[in-house]
């Protein structure tokens, strides 16, 4: 089932519609049996009333409606008749209800023979008038059946409507539902039927708070716990560099080892603090353009030792946002591309306001860029594109905690085609002031 | 009036909503995981229902040049005509469905034009009925409010029973819902065979033979039980040797197909 509104709909109506038509066809059978009764009933008293009547010369052609005549037979003598009787007789002298045919038309005909007076009377009455009589009177009855089906149609649609206001209300809640707010949902004000639901989905909130809760003390935990050893560790690495011969593989291992742990604890803390239930913003007013000028500088060195240009264009563009937040954003974009474009690349910095106010930071360097295919999944986790594996050190987690900076500065990240020859391009487009 | 216009409405109304929700419900099901296909589908037999009304009014305009072909039999072989094209496209929609009802197969072009010609070609032969119909009654003298009336009535229960055996079939069980609809395919396939067949006796392309039984004394197919079984199972009281064989054997064509086989026979559902 696609939709419940659509089935609950179409299915009520259908079940309404086919019931109701069937009944309206078996009534109109009813109806018609029963006027047909009495229609029967109405030419039985006509036989009555001309069996009444003299036989005179003003009897033998007796005016009346178009839909009825009569014949009185006295023996093998029409004695009276209506003027549209024949002259010869309507039909057989049996007594009771019979069909004849004759001026052009099918007629109902009653018999009846007058004992006292050795007369056989016959009346008849035009079966199709009396069909249209009687089916006009029953269609009546009909009509506003199929009139009334349009009508409970838009009917069912406004209750359906109404009673599925609250599942969309609870779906709408759900989905503008912060991704930090983990206050359970109002159970009291929904309806019974769907306080199960809020009940199951505030448990799963609070089973979700508690986990974070847990992540939020393990991380902070393992950065303090780990944060002095790796330091210590650094000293002794120092220290040991003086005694034994610094370029043997097993010293230039250990070194890189040491700092890449050293790199995937400043990487979680960075990640915790950024994540959108941990996150408590400081917005200021800052300077994109001048923010990137400080990180650029920092990382120059790095790109120096590669032989890297590390080029930064642009101009001053003002948006409201966190520093720190920020900085995170543009190191990690900065240092990824270097780490993904071979020595002697080359990697640009563009901070540009667009038109309407939106400002746009793009990241691009000539690496081998990124698949297509890939850029769905390299915002993910620990997720790290097949090509960055080789070779290069890296804990997958640098562009997780670039969607979660954008994502706190209502800001949107996309990756694709840098306009070098190769490489990628990662594109941060903050929103206009005012509308962040 | 009314009684009469109920039930020759009724009759090809309900013929043409019980196919397109057996095919609509059956496609449905063969790709209920893919939402593209839903999508799709929906196009497709939006596209067959416009086409089919188009068809329909279209015949029913150009019935008097058509009746004088072939002797003046034409409207009996063009009928005959388009219920074989309806059974060939129900077999290929059938083997084209076969596999897996992924995406990529939902949305194949042969299948999508099998489907529409099915739907199209159905509704056109049971439309063109009723448009004749009514035009017929429009130019008579009298009986036109009921015979309106009757025509609401019969289009009212023969949507109303497509929409019911649809959400029904869609109500059971994938595997279940397969099977019943499958068989329901194959039965309508028996069905526009064996008119076919009458059509092409009427039209003496088809020489007359002896009815094989009488069940009118048990059910008359004037009735709307008669009407209503005649349309989902092709009831006759008084069927000859070859409608039956012919009924028999586009049935047997239906459940030939891969598909057919897959969800009766082996026992295993692929998705």
């Amino acid at each position: 089932m696609s939709s419940i509104r659509r089935f609950l709909i179409f299915g009520a109506l259908a079940v309404l519609t086919l019931f109701s038509f069937i009944a309206a066809l078996r009534g109109y059978q009813s109806s018609m049996e029963e006027a047909e009764t009495l229609f029967d009933a109405q030419l039985l008293d006509l036989s009555r009333l001309v069996a009444n009547l003299e036989t005179t010369p003003a009897t033998r052609d007796l005016r009346l409606g178009n839909n009825l005549a009569f014949q009185v037979w006295e023996h093998d003598r029409l004695g009276s008749a209506s003027h549209q009787a024949p002259t010869t007789p309507i039909t057989s002298r049996v007594q009771g209800f019979e069909f004849a045919n004759f001026g052009g038309f099918r007629w109902r005909t009653y018999t009846r023979h007058d004992e006292g007076h050795d007369r056989w009377i016959m009346v008849a009455e035009r079966s199709d008038l009396r069909f249209l009589l009687a089916e006009n009177i029953v269609l009546e009855t009909v009509l506003p059946i199929l009139l009334g089906i349009p009508v409970t149609g838009l009917l069912i649609w406004w209750v359906v409507s109404k009673g599925l206001r609250p599942l969309e209300q609870l779906s709408e809640d759900l989905q503008h539902k912060p991704a930090h707010d983990l206050t359970p949902l109002a159970a009291s004000t929904a309806p019974r039927e769907l306080k199960p639901v809020v009940r199951a989905i505030n448990g799963l909130i609070g089973r979700l708070g508690a986990a974070l809760e847990r992540e939020k003390r393990l991380s902070a935990d393992a950065a303090h716990e780990l944060r002095t050893p790796i330091a210590a560790l650094k000293v002794q690495l120092h220290n040991l560099s003086r005694e034994i011969d610094v370029h043997s593989d097993s010293f230039q291992q250990l070194e890189e080892g040491v700092d890449r742990m050293g790199h995937l604890m400043e990487q979680l803390t960075a990640l915790y603090r950024t994540s959108p239930e941990q996150f408590s913003e400081h917005r200021v007013q800052l300077d994109l353009y001048a923010l990137a000028q400080e990180t650029v500088a920092y990382w120059y060195p790095l790109f120096q030792a590669k032989g890297q240009t590390l080029e930064l264009v642009g101009a001053p563009a003002q948006i409201r946002g966190d520093p720190f937040a920020l900085d995170t954003l543009l190191a990690n974009l900065i240092s990824n591309a270097s780490k993904y474009t071979p020595a002697h690349g080359h990697v640009q910095v563009s901070v540009k306001t667009l038109p309407g106010g939106v400002v746009e930071l793009l990241v691009q360097d000539d690496g081998p860029g990124i698949d297509a295919a890939e850029h769905s999944r390299i915002f993910e986790r620990f997720y790290r594109a097949d090509h960055a594996i080789e070779g290069v050190p890296g804990c997958g987690l640098g562009l997780t905690i670039v969607q979660h900076v954008a994502e706190l500065h209502q800001a949107t990240v996309t990756v694709g085609s840098s306009s070098f020859k190769t490489g990628a391009a990662f594109r941060v487009v903050f929103p206009a002031e005012g509308r962040a | 009036m009314f009684l009469d216009s109920v039930l020759l409405i009724l009759q090809e109304i309900l013929e043409a909503a019980l196919l397109l929700s057996v095919l609509l419900a059956v496609n449905l099901q063969l790709g209920a995981q893919v939402s593209e296909a839903r999508q799709l589908g929906g196009l497709w037999y939006a596209a067959a229902i416009c086409c089919g009304i188009l068809g329909a009014a279209a015949f029913a305009w150009a019935m008097p040049t058509i009746t004088g072909w072939f002797n003046d039999v034409g409207q009996e072989v063009t009928n005959a005509g388009m219920h074989f094209v309806i059974i060939a496209c129900l077999y290929v929609h059938c083997r084209l469905l076969r596999k897996k009802a992924d995406s990529e197969r939902m949305r194949s072009l042969g299948a999508g034009l099998t489907l529409i010609t099915v739907i199209a070609l159905a509704i056109t032969r049971e439309g063109s009925e009723i448009f004749l119909y009514l035009r017929g009654i429009s130019g008579g003298p009298s009986g036109v409010t009921s015979a309106v009336l009757g025509a609401g009535v019969a289009c009212g229960i023969g949507v109303s029973t497509g929409i019911l055996l649809y959400f029904g079939l869609l109500s059971l069980s994938r595997r279940a819902a397969l099977r019943v609809g499958l068989a329901l395919l194959s039965l309508f396939a028996g069905n526009m065979a064996a008119q076919a067949v009458q059509l092409l006796i009427q039209a003496d392309w088809i020489p007359y033979s002896a009815p094989l039984w009488d069940t009118s004394g048990v059910l008359q197919e004037y009735t709307i039980t008669g009407q209503l079984l005649y349309a989902l199972v092709g009831y006759e009281a008084t069927p000859s040797l070859i409608q039956v064989s012919s009924y028999l054997g586009a049935m047997l064509l239906i459940a030939s197909t891969p598909l057919f086989r897959q969800h009766w026979w082996s026992g295993k559902i692929s998705a």
